[in-house]
């Protein structure tokens, strides 16, 4: 088969991946973010390699099979820690993350050189909604509006508008389980009236949320508090990382995930905050004050650093003694809005590295077992459970834009109680360390 | 000879366009079904998207044709303007302080306010 020269440079290119997250993988997109020949896209269309990676519920594979079928020819699909379609022939497998950027990478250049051929769609070449030919035009119906051209109605006014009452067409769909711009595994069903959101009903929940294994070990016995304030200010990195990737600050997000990879107790985000404001992150993309409001209800049973954004100083680390005597007091912000919970992630790196800093000084551990502050929220007896429901009531009557947003500042996924286990482990902070 | 010239310019742009238009698609498959579907990461439409959509700023650029149609006014009449005198003046003065109640108008309802 010839190779033209527009596939031999394309090979060259990185891998354009889209990776649809299951259950208990860590912070693998961030890992792969920082692969050199890998470049992370957000829709299947600009992708060439589909990742699958992590338990996908057999509920979700309809989905997947969905997302599948959307990517161009030539692509391929590579299926990491989970079963893939049986009707895949000589389906890609790769369980150690180790090889993963390799042999992602090297699917893409065989796929690109013709070497592999691209893989099969699991859908009929057939419409959904099939043309049914009814009507004056076709459509299905008598009207403009009336008849359901191939099968889909045409969108209707059906809800009173939330903003000045200028009534629109109410615009219904299901958004995820693999989409980038929601926490992995939410499937939410949405009504839009033009860019405003309506409704937004969790139909799927989030899979659980899994912090690094020293805040396990943390439950089981003292740890070095600079060791764990090191992994609570890289798990923030990471939200801030995903949060500015909705934003549309890719530049910004890289430079943030780049800074979890040499976090040591010396780190400084000096010069990333004044980023973040000279940029006008905080202006030009973030809500206006009082938007993404939560109540004080609601903020008490989201715990971790949404309770502090609204101003109220609930943080486990300050009845542990070993805290206390570092100085720990909790950082609050008073607004509880959505860009209130942004900077709060920004003032709690600084002060997880500030601690660090002091205890890796003093040689300090953690005074407690049973009661650890996750960077998700307090794990005492009780733990963070899931409060995706939340957003059923949060969203509406934003726009799309600060909805986005608003999503990324909260962390509604329950905590996952188990740590992860092998080879997903090695994710959480040696290999970023290396990229 | 000129109108041939023309349709011969024509018809070889109109054929270089559907030549780079074909070129790059020729051989290649059409989008299957599933890939036209709107991406929605797994999830799907209940209905089409073509739907009513309040364009927001749509007082503004109502706004604009107003200056856009002063603007088209005045061409014509600054040529005429040194030949009619005072007479044109006094005509331009009404024209533009109509206007300018529309404006105003405009301004007390919040149309320069971006919502």
């Amino acid at each position: 088969m010839a190779v033209s020269w527009q596939r031999r440079l394309a090979a060259h290119a990185p891998a354009a991946v889209f990776l649809a997250e299951g259950a208990r993988i860590g912070p693998l997109r961030e890992t792969l973010a920082l692969s050199p020949g890998i470049r992370l896209v957000d829709t299947p269309r600009h992708a060439s390699v589909l990742l699958v990676a992590g338990d996908i519920p057999t509920g979700w594979r309809d989905d997947l099979r969905r997302v599948h079928d959307q990517l161009p020819a030539p692509f391929a699909s590579v299926w990491c820690c989970c079963e893939p379609f049986e009707a895949l022939h000589d389906p890609i497998r790769i369980d150690t993350l180790e090889a993963l950027p390799q042999g992602v990478a090297e699917t893409h250049r065989e796929l690109m050189l013709g070497k592999r051929d691209s893989a099969p769609r699991l859908q009929p070449d057939e419409p959904p909604n099939p043309w049914e030919g009814l009507g004056d035009d076709g459509h299905g119906g008598e009207g403009m509006m009336g008849g359901t051209p191939y099968g889909r109605p045409m969108a209707m006014n059906m809800q009173d508008d939330l903003r000045d009452g200028l009534t629109l067409d109410t615009l219904t769909f299901r958004l995820g389980p693999f989409h980038s711009g929601l926490p992995p595994g939410l499937q939410a069903e949405i009504s839009l009236q033009g860019d405003l959101v309506q409704a937004w009903t969790v139909t799927r929940k989030p899979f659980a949320s899994v912090v690094e294994p020293i805040f396990h070990a943390a439950r089981q016995a003292p740890v070095p508090i600079a060791e764990l304030e090191l992994s609570r200010a890289r798990h923030h990195l990471r939200r801030l990382y995903r949060g500015l990737l909705v934003a549309g600050w890719p530049r910004l997000a890289e430079r943030t995930l780049s800074l979890t990879g040499q976090l040591s107790p010396n780190s400084d985000i000096t010069a990333l905050r004044r980023s973040l404001e000279r940029g006008g992150l905080w202006r030009l993309a973030l809500p206006e004050p009082g938007r993404g409001v939560l109540d004080e209800a609601q903020v008490r049973e989201l715990g971790g650093p949404a309770v502090r954004a609204a101003g109220i100083d609930e943080d486990l680390r300050s009845h542990d003694a070993h805290y206390r005597r570092l100085g720990f007091a909790p950082t609050c912000r008073d607004a509880g809005d959505t860009a209130a919970r942004w900077r709060q992630w920004l003032d709690e790196i600084e002060q997880s590295l500030w601690l660090a800093g002091q205890a890796a000084r003093h040689d300090l551990k953690t005074a407690e077992t049973d009661a650890v502050e996750t960077p998700r929220g307090p794990w005492t007896d009780a733990f963070p459970h899931d409060m995706s429901d939340l957003l059923g009531q949060v969203l509406p009557g934003l726009e799309w834009g600060e909805a986005m947003l608003t999503l990324a500042s909260l962390d509604v996924s329950a905590l996952d109680l188990h740590p992860l286990e092998e080879p997903w482990q090695r994710s959480t902070g040696d290999r970023e360390g290396r990229a | 000879m000129a109108l041939l010239t023309l349709t011969t310019v024509l018809m070889a742009t109109l054929g270089l366009g559907w030549l780079l238009q074909w070129l790059p698609a020729r051989g290649q498959p059409k989008p299957t079904y599933p890939q036209r579907a709107p991406f929605l990461g797994g999830g799907s439409p209940d209905t089409h998207a073509w739907n009513r959509y309040h364009i927001r700023y749509y007082p503004m650029t109502l706004l604009l044709i107003a200056f856009e149609m002063e603007m088209m006014f005045m061409y014509p009449w600054a040529v005429v303007f040194v030949e009619k005198g005072a007479m044109a003046v006094m005509e331009m003065g009404m024209f533009l302080a109509i206007l300018s109640v529309g404006i105003v108008y405009a301004w007390r309802e919040g149309v320069f306010r971006w919502q």
